[in-house]
């Protein structure tokens, strides 16, 4: 009893830990934002004697007390630019995007363990609900050792900033004073409470306490999610600056500074890309460890490690295009030319390559699925229909990375008679595109909804309606994507446009109402068989590996592009980039540059990996029992 | 409910739900974006 009592109070010590920890930056915050910055600086002015003077947000344009020096006007030289004898941009190409995929990593995967905590708290299984916990303790294990990584790599990169960037760091983190203690701040409190969530997992693993571990796995994402939304702020200001005048200076509204017309759509992408890249690299983790296990009960543990982490991952996949869309709307309305050097100029080939990845993505999970179906006994009667979903993924893909204009030759351009080919040119307008990626999403929600059937059958009276309004609703689905794919060619470019929205609204009506209505059909629904854990081919561990390798891969793309798009800036249209490196990388030398990223972060992740297996070795037998996997799997939930 | 499991009726119903749903769903988001879903028709 006593031990109980103890174990209580050393939990809610460590929840208000955890919350104090998340406080602290707020309360450290709070002297400069009772006083205010433009005070400081009318004290300052006053005080000297001088004129006020006043400027006008770039963006906001609202009327503000200068507060800071103007941005630098640099020169090609070793004051404004020290360099080794290497192209300055690449190291720090190499630094920031090794920092962004470890930090990403170790953002998504505390959220994974959130979710799976919670969903092994909620099942009424016992033995289910202890699995799930293991689960997400061997998440969290993994994340762990990632995390000191990204510490170390975030110090590389500041050094780098410093010492090949001097002008340009001194003026962004002038901007951002009023707030970079309470960045440095938040980081010690997500270390902090990271590690009271991970040593604190065996102590509170039932009843009460179990639920003040999962209040702190909500505090440790809260502080997660703050820290990342933080960052946003410099590359959204750095893209679309405001709480400036049009010299660079500081208008005393550090809310400006962060809240620029790119910040919310860049915080929302970037949440669901960490999500399904985190989902992506512990999906590539059980995959390797399903093809080296030499016993049953490991490949099927780690079969449904994959099986989970893969669905989450695809669960922030699908919603990404989306959020992406918002975000390239948002650019546009910016700036026309920003969106048009983005997606109809210099960048736009780019596009193509990841419109490519996109493809490879949805093909690579449904080609998981299929393959997941062989695990199941009564799955067998949906395999005659797969021939069909890869004809529409097929046709879907092929229009989505069909290019608008080709680069040709002048003899090549003669030939086809102008820029766009007669007939695969019509193929390469957004009208289009919209259609592919549309048919591609609703493709694999259909297969999903066939997994998550697969070896059940309805016991419903309303069963034979159920399945027969399914179809009907995917049917009329395809066919209203299509349509209005095709109804946008005879409508004028201002009416078109919106038409994605419809488009987007019928997929998402595919993805919540068939999942719905699934699940009602699917309750209490007869068994065939059981999964049959680790009975599943070696071929879907590789497509999950592609999956890992092409999120990486896109990951790395889409931030270059994101980067690019201010061509000759630091900061667009106000801190000119003056150095010998101000100019578009060719694609093939980006492309070759991206690769070099993911194949040093996949080398190293795998360094992490093994050091995990370090201490999985040490184990304790008796606690090896609770693995899921351990014993037969009869698993009878997905 | 017996009668809507009859295949006839069941893809009858069906299609009036599907149908009707989608083409409100187009118009009404068009409209909310100040924009013509019937604009071919109506020109």
């Amino acid at each position: 009893m006593g031990l109980l009592v103890g174990k209580r109070i050393f939990s809610i010590v460590a929840l208000c830990m955890m919350v104090g920890l998340l406080l602290l930056p707020v309360v450290v915050a709070l002297p400069s934002l009772a006083i205010g910055e433009e005070t400081h600086a009318g004290d300052a002015a006053k005080k000297d004697g001088d004129k006020v003077e006043k400027g006008r947000d770039v963006y906001y344009k609202t009327e503000g007390i200068v507060s800071g020096a103007p941005a630098p006007k640099t020169t090609d030289g070793v004051k404004d630019y020290p360099r080794y004898n290497f192209e300055s941009r690449v190291l720090l190409w190499f630094a920031n995007q090794q920092h962004l995929y470890y930090g990403s990593f170790v953002l998504a995967v505390p959220i994974f363990c959130m979710i799976i905590e919670f969903m092994g708290v909620v099942t009424k299984d016992k033995a289910l609900a202890k699995r799930y916990d293991q689960l997400a303790y061997d998440f969290i294990k993994i994340s762990l050792t990632a995390y000191s990584l990204t510490a170390i790599l975030g110090g590389i990169l500041i050094f780098t900033f410093l010492t090949l960037y001097p002008a340009f760091f001194s003026y962004l983190s002038g901007i951002f004073r009023p707030v970079m203690h309470i960045y440095a701040l938040m980081f010690v409190a997500e270390s902090g409470t990271l590690y009271i969530y991970y040593y604190g997992w065996d102590k509170m693993r039932e009843g009460f306490l179990k639920w003040i571990h999962l209040s702190m796995s909500v505090v440790l994402n809260v502080i997660g999610t703050l820290l990342m939304f933080l960052a946003n702020s410099w590359i959204g200001f750095m893209m679309s600056p405001a709480g400036v005048d049009e010299q660079g200076r500081y208008l005393g509204n550090i809310w400006h500074v962060i809240h620029t017309a790119l910040w919310n759509p860049l915080n929302l992408h970037r949440i669901l890309g960490n999500m399904a890249f985190g989902g992506g690299v512990v999906a590539a983790y059980a995959a390797y460890k399903f093809l080296a296990s030499k016993t049953d009960e490991d490949r099927a543990h780690y079969d449904w490690m994959g099986y989970i982490a893969m669905a989450l991952g695809v669960a922030f996949l699908i919603p990404l295009p989306f959020a992406g869309y918002w975000l390239m709307r948002e650019v546009y309305a910016y700036r026309q030319q920003m969106g048009i050097t983005l997606m109809g100029g210099l960048l736009a080939w780019l596009f193509i390559i990841q419109a490519t990845m996109i493809g490879i993505l949805f093909l690579s999970t449904n080609y998981y699925l299929w393959q997941a179906m062989g695990r199941m006994r009564g799955a067998e009667k949906y395999q005659r229909y797969i021939k069909y979903l890869v004809f529409l993924l097929a046709c879907g893909f092929i229009v989505f990375i069909t290019p608008h204009t080709m680069v040709m030759t002048p003899a090549e351009l003669k030939a086809m008679g102008g820029q766009q080919h007669p007939v695969l040119g019509n193929y390469g307008v957004m009208s289009a595109k919209n259609g592919g990626i549309n048919v591609i999403i609703t493709t694999t929600v259909l297969s999903f909804v066939w997994y998550m059937r697969g070896n059940k059958v309805s016991t419903v009276s309303w069963a034979k309606f159920g399945n027969i309004f399914m179809g009907v609703f995917f049917g009329c689905a395809y066919f209203n994507i299509i349509f209005l794919a095709v109804y946008g060619y005879y409508i004028p470019a201002n009416v078109r446009v919106g038409l994605s929205v419809p488009q987007v609204a019928t997929t998402l009506s595919c993805l919540f109402f068939m999942f719905a209505l699934n699940s009602f059909m699917m309750k209490g629904a007869k068994q065939m068989g059981p999964i049959e854990w680790g009975k599943i081919s070696a071929r879907s561990q590789y497509a999950l590996i592609m999956l890992a390798t092409a999120f990486t891969w896109m990951m790395g793309l889409m931030g270059y592009i994101r980067s690019s798009v201010r061509l000759f800036w630091h900061v667009n249209e106000i801190m000119r980039d003056n150095s010998p490196w101000a100019y578009t990388h060719t694609v093939g030398f980006a492309a070759n540059m991206i690769s070099a990223n993911v194949l040093f972060f996949w080398i190293t992740i795998l360094f992490v990996f093994w050091l995990g297996s370090l201490t999985a070795k040490k184990v304790p037998v008796e606690s090896k029992a609770g693995i899921p996997g351990s014993v037969p799997q009869p698993a009878p939930s997905h | 409910m017996s009668a809507l499991n009859n295949p006839v009726i069941a893809l009858v119903v069906s299609l009036i739900i599907t149908v009707g749903y989608f083409v409100l769903v187009d118009h009404y988001l068009m409209d909310m974006q100040g924009l013509d879903f019937w604009y071919l028709f109506k020109n």
